[in-house]
């Protein structure tokens, strides 16, 4: 089966729509930079600002019985002995009353001990066994931005150095700038889940985005180099000749990124929640990683 | 062909190596998965860095301190110049823990100066007052009473706020009774003068309850030295209107006098008491710090993270079923396709997984969840090399070559552009071990292992596996290495 892309036709098209995509993610970094309550080009997660994340399930015979968010936090301000805890305090139920999550900016561990003590004494009993706490202080939460920050440089870096070495200048360039294209389009998309349903990112976010630069180089180096090589036997003129080398590579580049999306499909369906939005990031970058290797990268190629 | 047979026996010898170690050195969970508690402790210093000897000189108190908690299985390990990571499997709340490792502990005795006795007597009685105070609150938390109960509270300690002249800084009513009893423990310390007698003279200590009541009180046994040092204090003071101050962390928490006995051979024995009203928990953690010795720096604990047992084995559950979903999906969708070179990648697969957890239990790689994920990731990974080989065995079928040749030529000529591919994902995960944090490590090890093992077992595995297939007259017909549909073109 031969498949038949008409890069040379639509070559315009592709880049134009690259460039919307790039412009909406660069008009969500902004947007949130300079609209939005945390003022940043992403919202920051626990993990880089601190804070105080509890889920906890409720023991319930068989139905949980109802209470609303706001009943349990007024309960809560009338017996808690520290009300400093109760500042910006976020409360929801999940899985019909049964699982409750908290969040907090950062508590002691002894503040927040005595906040799940609180909350048992009104929608207790609670499982103990199904805990699952986590308190990371502010100027941890500092460091991990670095961190992450620094280890994305790098890595990026690293990458830049190899490209160049490998292939020659013009190459490398738009092998780059696919990449950079992947970052900013997931990171974008991220800017704006962050706008409209407060998603945060914490550091498995940029996890992400290490990987899927690996990734998403990968397959323009494969590509790239079967129009190098159909290129050395000149078979055809220099644009039919990218254009077969695409429709060649086609199924392999496809497929390989099917392969790769199953498994996240099913952390996104049977994981844990924490791994969700982990998953998604990365599913993301694994297709537009593979449209701008396939399209675009190959498309920045032909002459005009 | 002798070759051939002899790698298939190696795969099967490291099948069963791998089984055998699987069995016998069962993985390493991490504590998302098996429950458990983890502390990350900070350690301050104003200026400069923190070397090597004061990260070690902490890290052994805190060894001590943990051992002395009598907590069972726990990890400490060092991170990155100036952190110490604490982990405490199974249903032990961190509490504890932090409450003995947060603090210094540094126990200083100190001799009253003189003329301060009347100072002395006022804020010694501000601190009564204010014990008293904190009771009253926490009676009348415990009996929800109205809101005069607490004004009247409120009001009693601003009238002591007004005789320190200190005016507290805290939110909350709690907050502020704490502060002011600091504050008084601050400026009670402030009467005193430093002695060369310090926690380092220290060589046990003890708890016991008071005869009289209740209470509990801490015994301190000094070395010979402090000893000597302890009776020559006592000895300084006896019978003098001068108290003896024993100070932890620049809080005074007792004062003493020494009988008009001890004037000729101070207090001998080298040992000594305190006894400020402690309850029986905090005895304990008294205790504890004082046997494992002051901290050099102080520290901070910056980051905990508490998973419920059952919430761990949930997880586990959750991740296997994700990664033996996401190895159906991809068996299913490479048969589909491949048909038999599909069942042979499948094969591989299965291999690959053993392989990798095998490795995991040798290392050891502790499994966490982001670990999982890296594993479960490098499923897709490791199918990859495989579609390359396929691919290019398709094109050699299809340009009318024989099986033997197609498959050869196949593997020889997609090895290269697999060793290269691979190369960009495995710098991702270089960097991303070097300077990640432990939660992400996890990740970057099981994804770069598993890229690693996957060249073995798409490139050579699948190789011998497909060898040995090919033997078999009966699984030698073309049209079972392409799917029907795409033959007939």
């Amino acid at each position: 089966m031969k498949y038949n892309l008409e890069l040379i036709k639509n070559k315009r098209k592709i880049i134009g729509f690259s460039t919307v995509l790039i412009l909406l993610s660069l008009l969500g970094i902004l947007y949130s930079t300079f609209n939005t309550s945390f003022k940043k080009p992403i919202n920051l997660g626990m993990d880089f600002v601190g804070g105080n994340e509890l889920r906890i399930e409720r023991v319930c015979e068989a139905e949980c019985s109802d209470f609303t968010p706001d009943s349990v936090l007024e309960k809560l301000r009338e017996i808690s002995k520290n009300k400093n805890v109760l500042n910006n305090i976020k409360l929801q139920f999940q899985n019909n009353s049964k699982l409750i999550s908290i969040r907090t900016p950062y508590l002691s561990i002894e503040e927040s001990n005595n906040l799940i003590n609180n909350l048992d004494s009104i929608i207790g009993p609670l499982n103990y066994d199904s805990k699952d706490s986590r308190l990371i202080g502010p100027k941890l939460g500092k460091r991990l931005l670095t961190n992450c920050v620094t280890s994305l440089l790098v890595s990026l870096f690293a990458i830049s150095l190899y490209i160049t070495i490998r292939f020659d200048k013009k190459y490398a360039l738009f092998a780059l700038l696919a990449l950079f294209h992947d970052l900013v389009i997931v990171f974008g998309i991220f800017s704006w889940l962050g706008i409209i349903l407060s998603v945060e990112v914490n550091s498995l976010f940029a996890v992400s985005l290490l990987t899927i630069a690996g990734y998403s180089v990968n397959d323009t180096v494969v590509i790239f180099d079967r129009i190098r090589e159909n290129l050395k036997s000149k078979k055809a003129g220099y644009n039919e000749t990218i254009q077969l080398s695409v429709n060649e590579s086609f199924r392999r580049t496809t497929f390989t990124s099917i392969t790769t999306l199953f498994p996240l499909l099913s952390i996104i369906l049977f994981g844990s929640y924490s791994l969700f939005w982990f998953s998604l990031s990365l599913s993301l970058g694994i297709i537009v990683g593979s449209y701008s290797s396939i399209l675009l990268a190959p498309s920045l190629l032909l002459k005009d | 062909m002798k070759r051939r047979q002899g790698w298939l026996f190696f795969i099967i010898f490291l099948l069963t190596l791998s089984v055998y170690l699987l069995i016998n050195y069962p993985l390493q969970l991490g504590l998302d998965l098996q429950g458990g508690s983890q502390l990350t402790l900070q350690i301050i210093k104003e200026e400069g860095k923190v070397t090597r000897d004061e990260l070690e000189a902490v890290n052994s108190v805190i060894d001590k301190r943990v051992n002395n908690l009598g907590v069972s299985e726990s990890n400490l390990q060092t991170l990155g110049g100036d952190q110490l990571i604490l982990e405490l499997p199974g249903e032990q709340n961190p509490l504890v823990a932090s409450r003995v490792l947060g603090k210094t502990a540094l126990l200083e005795f100190r001799t009253q100066k003189e003329g301060t006795s009347t100072d002395l007597k006022t804020l010694q009685l501000q601190r009564l007052s204010i014990k008293e105070l904190i009771e009253r609150y926490s009676f009348s938390e415990k009996n929800q009473n109205d809101n005069n109960f607490l004004k009247v509270i409120q009001d009693d300690l601003k009238v002591i706020e007004q005789e320190l002249n200190y005016s507290s800084t805290s939110n909350d009513l709690y907050g502020k009774l704490i502060e002011i009893k600091k504050y008084v423990n601050k400026e009670i310390t402030n009467l005193f003068i430093k002695t060369d007698l310090s926690g380092k003279d220290l060589i046990n200590a003890g708890r016991r309850q008071e005869q009289t009541n209740s209470n509990w009180e801490v015994l301190l046994t000094f070395s010979n030295l402090g000893g000597e040092k302890f009776a020559e204090i006592t000895k300084s003071i006896a019978g003098t209107n001068q108290l003896l101050a024993i100070i932890l962390d620049g809080e005074s928490i007792s004062e003493a006098s020494v009988g008009n006995q001890f004037a000729i051979t101070g207090i001998t024995g080298g040992s000594a008491t305190i006894s400020g009203n402690f309850s029986a928990a905090n005895a304990r953690e008294l205790e504890v710090q004082l046997k494992g010795g002051s901290l050099p720096l102080p520290i901070e604990i910056v980051e905990t993270n508490t998973v419920g047992a059952l919430l761990g084995s949930k997880n586990i559950l959750k991740s296997l079923y994700a990664a033996i979903s996401g190895l159906i999906f991809v068996g299913i969708f490479m048969i589909f396709n491949y048909r038999i070179l599909g069942f042979v990648s499948v094969l591989s697969l299965v291999l690959y997984g053993f392989f990798n957890l095998a490795l995991y239990s040798l290392i050891p790689v502790t499994l966490t969840l982001p670990g999982i994920s890296g594993l479960i990731l490098s499923i897709g990974m490791a199918v990859d090399a495989n579609i390359l080989i396929f691919e290019r065995i398709r094109e050699e079928l299809y340009d009318g070559n024989t099986l033997t040749r197609s498959i050869d030529s196949g593997f020889q000529r997609a090895n290269s552009s697999i060793v290269d591919g691979h190369i960009t994902t495995l710098l991702s995960c270089f960097v991303l071990f070097l300077l990640g944090t432990n939660f992400v490590k996890g990740f970057a090890a099981t994804l770069g292992i598993g890229v690693l093992i996957s060249l073995f077992t798409s490139l050579n595995c699948s190789k011998t596996i497909l060898r040995f297939f090919t033997t078999y007259q009966s699984l030698r017909q073309k049209n079972l290495y392409l799917p029907k549909n795409n033959f007939s073109n």
